[in-house]
């Protein structure tokens, strides 16, 4: 109990109802539970068994969910539709499929064949050294051979009476050669050279690389380089005279085949082509794009909402920066499309192919991204919307004000009404009293709210709270009061476990239902707005600005005293609607759920939501509307969308770690956030009609439907883009450079494709687009 | 077990484990059809593959800054072309996957190849077969059988196939199949042996209910495929022919050019993934609203685009405006020739009398039927020899049977050779004589019952009538009342056996 009362505690798992000792397992919080408690009251025992179970059943769905949570984002990037009734999502998760490795295997076997290889290269690069470490032109021949010999015992002259090679017999014409590497016999025909150069360059190079060459996997960008350089050597192998070898060392064909393919490992791993250059600054550019651009984006989000989270000059510097980055993939992307195509010996069409392809995904790409990259407001948009946001926030304050005050109003309705309900039942009556007096009354849990909140489930904390208002009651000696809590008990259970299987669909079905609720408040909203706009408009824009501004300074003086009495209020609110929940399980649900913006510990509205429609009906039966404000009230969604974004920052602390689980933390997220943002969407476009038509017709409204439909757009703030900058009349010169690029781009793509027609289309707007250019330049000069 | 699901994760890891960097991937012919289902060009440009080859083609270029994924089947020539590659390597660094199980000794033959140390990776990775849809997947095997017993390369193969799903799947299943084909009894021991062959291959996970591998005969249901289908990617495949989701169109008259041939996935086209399993009514009318949304999107010449706005706007949304016109002529396209045929073939027509054969038993009326489609000229000989096998199959052992006749009027109807021996093969293929099973006449007294009261409501839809017998077979396959004198276990089938490991 004690921690209970503690709020700042906040503790989780498997606890022990009764003395909330912690325990690693359900398993043993049953036996703890049986050893611990078994000795106190059967019933209160019973009830927890109970929860216990359900709560069992309500982990088991919830790791379920997490399984499937997990499958999803195992199969990311798999895109699937419905499949005409077959959803592959509905299955159970899916890992990838059995393999099996034989790499060790082949390891093994490979290790064999190279040991031998790699020895045997080693062997002929340091005779190579030997035979080439002294200075050959002014040596004597003699002392040459002599040491030749000591590098490689050579092969008696009488066992060898053929050539090994060619089969030639020997003889006087025709003579024994020795190869200086192995020291095997050969034809003159047969023999091979080496130059000095070549055999420099095989002996250095093996001296800093003889480890790399055994693991060409650690250098998987090794390139293919050419022979270029031995076949040199070799053209002057006929005109060779037999005396004296002052730049060359003789050799078999077999070391010489040996030691080229190691000459072309070396070239290889020295030698980069153009293509990989180019294309690794090619994905460097990619990389930074995938950086920035989200980057860009939340910006230029954040500043088309009129918010003042970034600078503008930031954003727009960053623009160019990405906008330079696309100019530089597109050049590079070019650059690799183009390479070699002059060289004379035309490239292999295979490397046409491959160039082709780098290109073709790097159109790609930038047409994927690019495409995303919202414009950003000019300055004066950017002051205007700022402008029109202080407004918003100031309306949406009011509105706040409204609506807690409604519900201020409504809960005691409906305290009162319980208290008539109830007057016959004394523990009613009792509890339903004014705060204090129940606090005197000593239900402990109640006090604190907050310390409640050890459970991750507002009905679980609730079930808690009860099964321990019931020992209290017990201890006490009220048996009818305990009577009524066991009920409540038992419904909030039941209640429980319906809710935990009703939680997926409600989730989507809230959405909806809280999409609709937007557009009704913002319709609301954008009426008043644009009234007020047009208003303004006649009045002086230049007035409007600095009023807004004004406002804008007030604000936080403003909002903290606005937050303040919510915050009691909610308190109040709290301690109100507890005994109406203990009084009647059935009841204490809904109006938990109507007031659960506001109370402390209901938790996230997404659980409320579920009863709402018959609160609301009860509500409206229930609440004349006796208020000024019940425009807004009557229509009790809108109360409670308004309602619930400040709300909720109250209560973040307890509905944040309940929300992780079943994770509406995002839709919590989302009622906060649109209110904010969604009524900053429709609201530039008041302006902008308003900017276009007065030249034409200033006293045509505009048709409130219409830009309405924008605004339920899921994703405000792209509609807020797309309608807000470029709606201005001059637009930048580099939206529209950039447009025409785009064009540009398309239109290579639809001739490629061969589509004649979308071609057409194409050139026209790009003519178009070149001719408002045209225009706009000489309008600027 | 999705298959397709499968098979592009196996494609995906293989790239991916291949690290950054320019690659090709070199793949036979039979493994670039398996990765042509599952991936499209686009997805896989993304991961850097910029290059398909095939390991037979002998054009290939040297390029040492290219990465190679092999994706193989683990034949005798892949085998024998790899050897060649790795003596003289094309490509810088060579990660090797095989479809299925390969040697020992074939992995040495390779691994004596790799002199100069190019190939990084060897794994089995089991996505041997065509994932056509995430529940269906094809082997591509035209004619597995010589008479009624296997061609022994094409049992391999299928066996090859069905172990390659299981380990895909990571499925260990018990196996059960239809007694009455002796070709279905031979392939379930083949996969049995190399399940215990492969015995450590296959230890997956136990599940509370095994996973079970039923293996049935087309025999045991010859009437289905003879049916006109009316569902679209089944009438897209009887009419017009799917292979690997590529369709002919070049037959279709006054095709333009980039329509000759077009590719229906449902991994990529949401239209065909929604639509795939409806009716051909309700394609027409969503296919009509593709059409409208369509109109909606597309850029009106007329209207010039006046203000930067609408340029810009229509910039923004080309893409998926191409995108989208795509999908709309492709689709309208087919539906079109779909409907074209229909009515050419006179088909609705053809389809009830066939729904008649197969579903119901009343004689005189269906050989009347039959006969007066025969006299229509509009009635292609290849629906007319099908109607009169249905016919043959159904009342193969009817008192006044008058098959001759009808075969008699196939003949003057002109219907060639080829065709009308079909008739009596495929009596002897999938007659009463073979077949396990009772297609026509219910025995149990619940599918009278069931027969009785449909024949009361009166049929929905005269086209969608007919059930296929597979329908039955599952379900009571679900239900656990599968017999098992008919579909007997391979191997122990008490419970207790099949739990325990052997």
């Amino acid at each position: 109990m004690a921690s209970l009362d503690d709020p700042g505690e906040v503790r989780e798992g498997f606890l022990c109802p009764l003395c909330l000792k912690d325990l690693q397992s359900f398993y043993q919080l049953q036996s703890h539970y049986e050893e611990e408690h078994s000795g106190e009251d059967r019933d209160v025992k019973g009830q927890i068994k109970s929860l216990v179970q359900k709560a069992k059943k309500a982990k088991n769905r919830l790791l379920k969910r997490e399984g499937d949570d997990r499958a999803e984002s195992g199969t990311q990037g798999y895109e699937s539709f419905s499949y005409g009734g077959v959803d592959p999502y509905m299955w159970e998760p899916q890992e990838l499929g059995a393999v099996r490795s034989h790499l060790s295997d082949f390891k093994k076997h490979r290790a064999a064949r190279i040991d031998h290889y790699v020895v045997e290269v080693n062997k002929l690069i340091i005779r190579l050294e030997k035979l080439t470490a002294f200075d050959r032109a002014n040596t004597e021949s003699a002392k040459i051979r002599a040491i030749e010999k000591s590098v490689v015992p050579w092969v008696n002259d009488q066992d060898v009476p053929f050539c090994p090679d060619c089969g030639n017999k020997f003889n006087i014409r025709n003579r024994r050669h020795h190869c200086r590497l192995c020291g095997s016999i050969m034809c003159k025909k047969c023999m091979e050279l080496i130059s000095l150069p070549l055999a420099n360059k095989l002996t250095s190079a093996s001296k800093d690389s003889l480890s790399t060459h055994t693991s060409p996997s650690q250098s998987p960008n090794s390139v293919h380089g050419s022979r270029r350089g031995s076949i040199s050597s070799m053209s002057s192998v006929s005109s060779v005279l037999d005396e004296k070898d002052d730049d060359r060392i003789r050799c078999c064909t077999h070391c010489k085949d040996t030691l080229l393919k190691r000459e072309q490992q070396i070239d290889e791993k020295e030698h980069t082509p153009d293509i990989v250059k180019l294309y690794e600054k090619l994905r460097l550019c990619m990389e930074k794009v995938d950086q920035k651009a989200p980057e860009y984006i939340r910006m230029a989000a954040s500043l088309n909402a009129g918010e003042t989270t970034y600078s503008l000059e930031h954003a727009s510097d960053l623009r160019v920066e990405v906008q330079k980055v696309y100019e530089l993939i597109d050049a590079l992307s070019k650059k690799i499309l183009t390479l070699g195509l002059n060289q004379d010996p035309p490239p292999h069409p295979n490397t046409l192919r491959l160039q082709r392809m780098i290109r073709y995904s790097a159109t790609l790409f930038v047409q994927e991204k690019l495409l995303g990259l919202m414009s950003l407001p000019t300055k004066e948009q950017f002051e205007e919307l700022k402008k029109k946001r202080t407004q918003e926030m100031e309306r949406k304050r009011i509105l706040e004000r409204q609506a807690a005050l409604e519900s201020q109003r409504r809960l005691e309705e409906r305290r009162s009404d319980l208290a008539s309900r109830a007057a016959n039942g004394e523990v009613v009556t009792l509890r339903g009293g004014p705060a204090p007096l129940r606090k005197a009354e000593g239900w402990l849990p109640l006090s604190g709210s907050q310390g409640q909140s050890e459970d991750s489930d507002p009905l679980l904390q609730q079930i808690h709270n009860i099964t321990s208002f019931i020992r209290q009651a017990k201890a006490a000696g009220r048996t009818d009061e305990v009577r009524t809590l066991q009920e409540n008990l038992r419904q909030l259970q039941d209640e429980y476990d319906q809710q935990q299987t009703e939680k997926a669909i409600e989730l989507s079905r809230k959405q909806a239902e809280e999409e609709d609720l937007q557009r009704e408040q913002l319709q609301m909203l954008r009426e008043r707005e644009w009234e007020r706009e047009r208003e303004q408009f006649r009045a002086a824009s230049l007035h409007t600005r600095t009023r807004s501004l004004d406002f804008r300074e007030i604000r936080p003086f403003q909002r903290e005293p606005g937050r303040e009495p919510r915050t009691q209020l909610a308190h109040v609110l709290d301690l109100g609607s507890s005994p109406a929940q203990s009084s009647a399980a059935a009841k204490t649900l809904s109006p938990s759920s109507v007031l659960e913006p506001i109370s402390l510990w209901s938790g996230p509205p997404a659980l409320g939501q579920e009863f709402f429609p018959q609160t609301t009906i009860s509500q409206q039966n229930e609440v004349p509307s006796l208020n000024l404000f019940d425009k807004e009230d009557l229509s009790s969604p809108t109360a409670e969308g308004t309602a619930s974004p400040l709300a909720a920052e109250p209560s973040f602390g307890p509905s944040a770690r309940i929300l992780k689980e079943y994770n509406p933390f995002e839709e919590e997220e989302a009622v906060a956030g649109n209110p904010f943002t969604n009524p900053d969407s429709p609201a530039p476009n008041p302006f902008d009609e308003e900017d276009e038509r007065p030249h034409q017709s200033p006293s045509s409204p505009p048709v409130p439907g219409n830009p309405f439909e924008e605004a339920t757009c899921t994703n405000p703030f792209e509609m807020d883009s797309d309608s807000a900058p470029e709606s201005e009349e001059p637009i930048e010169e580099e939206l529209l450079l950039q447009q025409i690029d785009n064009i540009k781009a398309y239109i290579f793509d639809a001739k490629q494709c061969g589509r004649l027609d979308e071609v057409e289309v194409l050139t026209e707007n790009l003519r178009e687009l070149k001719r408002t250019l045209a225009k706009q330049k000489r309008g600027a000069d | 077990m999705n298959v397709v699901f499968a098979v592009k994760q196996y494609i995906s890891k293989m790239i991916e484990d291949s690290g950054p960097g320019m690659k090709v991937l070199l793949m036979d012919k039979e493994t670039t059809g398996i990765v042509s289902m599952v991936y499209t060009q686009s997805e896989i440009l993304q991961k850097e593959v910029y290059l398909f080859e095939r390991i037979d083609s002998q054009n290939r270029e040297i390029m040492k800054h290219l990465k190679a994924i092999c994706f193989l089947r683990p034949t005798k020539e892949n085998v024998d072309y790899l050897i060649q590659e790795l003596r003289r390597p094309k490509y810088s660094i060579y990660f090797i996957y095989f479809s299925n199980v390969i040697s020992k000794s074939d992995v040495k033959s390779l691994a004596e190849a790799d002199e100069q140390e190019v190939v990084a990776e060897v794994q089995e990775f089991y996505g041997d077969y065509i994932a056509v849809n995430p529940h269906l997947f094809s082997l591509n095997i035209l004619g597995c059988c010589q008479g009624r017993n296997w061609d022994p390369a094409q049992l391999s193969r299928t066996t090859q196939g069905l172990t390659a799903l299981l380990l895909s799947l990571k499925k260990c299943p018990m196996i059960r199949y239809q007694l009455s084909s002796e070709a279905a009894k031979r392939l379930a021991e083949c996969v049995k042996q190399v399940i215990t062959k492969e015995y450590e291959l296959f230890e997956f996970r136990r599940t509370e209910v095994p996973p079970l591998l039923l293996i049935l005969d087309r025999c045991d249901d010859a009437i289905t495929p003879l049916l006109n289908q009316w569902t679209y990617q089944a009438m897209v495949h009887e009419l017009l022919g799917i292979n690997n989701n590529r369709i002919d169109l070049s037959r279709v008259p006054g095709i333009s050019k980039d329509l000759r041939e077009v590719v229906l996935s449902a991994e990529n086209d949401e239209f065909y993934a929604n639509n795939m399993y409806l009716n051909f009514a309700e394609i027409g009318s969503n296919i009509k609203n593709l059409m409208e949304d369509f109109q909606k999107k597309k850029p009106k010449e007329q209207q010039k685009l006046e203000s930067i706005a609408d340029m810009k706007a229509f910039v923004e949304n080309y893409p998926q405006f191409k995108k989208m016109s795509g999908t709309v002529s492709k689709h309208v396209t087919v539906v079109g020739e779909l409907s074209r045929l229909v009515s050419e073939r006179n088909l609705l027509e053809v389809s009830e009398v066939e729904q008649e054969l197969a579903c119901q038993n009343d004689h005189s009326s269906a050989l009347q039927n039959v006969k007066r489609l025969l006299q229509n000229p509009k009635v292609t000989e290849f629906d007319a020899a099908r109607l009169v096998m249905l016919y043959a199959l159904h009342y193969e052992r009817h008192s006044s049977n008058s098959l001759p006749g009808l075969m008699m009027d196939l003949r003057n109807k002109g219907v060639s050779e080829k065709y009308r021996k079909l008739v009596s093969a495929l009596v002897e293929y999938g007659g009463k004589r073979v077949r396990g099973s009772d297609l026509f006449s219910p025995k149990d007294a619940v599918a009278i019952t069931k027969q009785f009261l449909k024949g009361l409501k009166g049929v929905e839809n005269v086209y969608t009538q007919h059930q296929p017998f597979l329908h039955e077979t599952l379900d009571h396959l679900i239900k656990g009342k599968l017999k098992e004198n008919l579909y007997p276990y391979l191997g122990p089938s008490t419970l207790r056996d099949r739990l325990t490991p052997r």
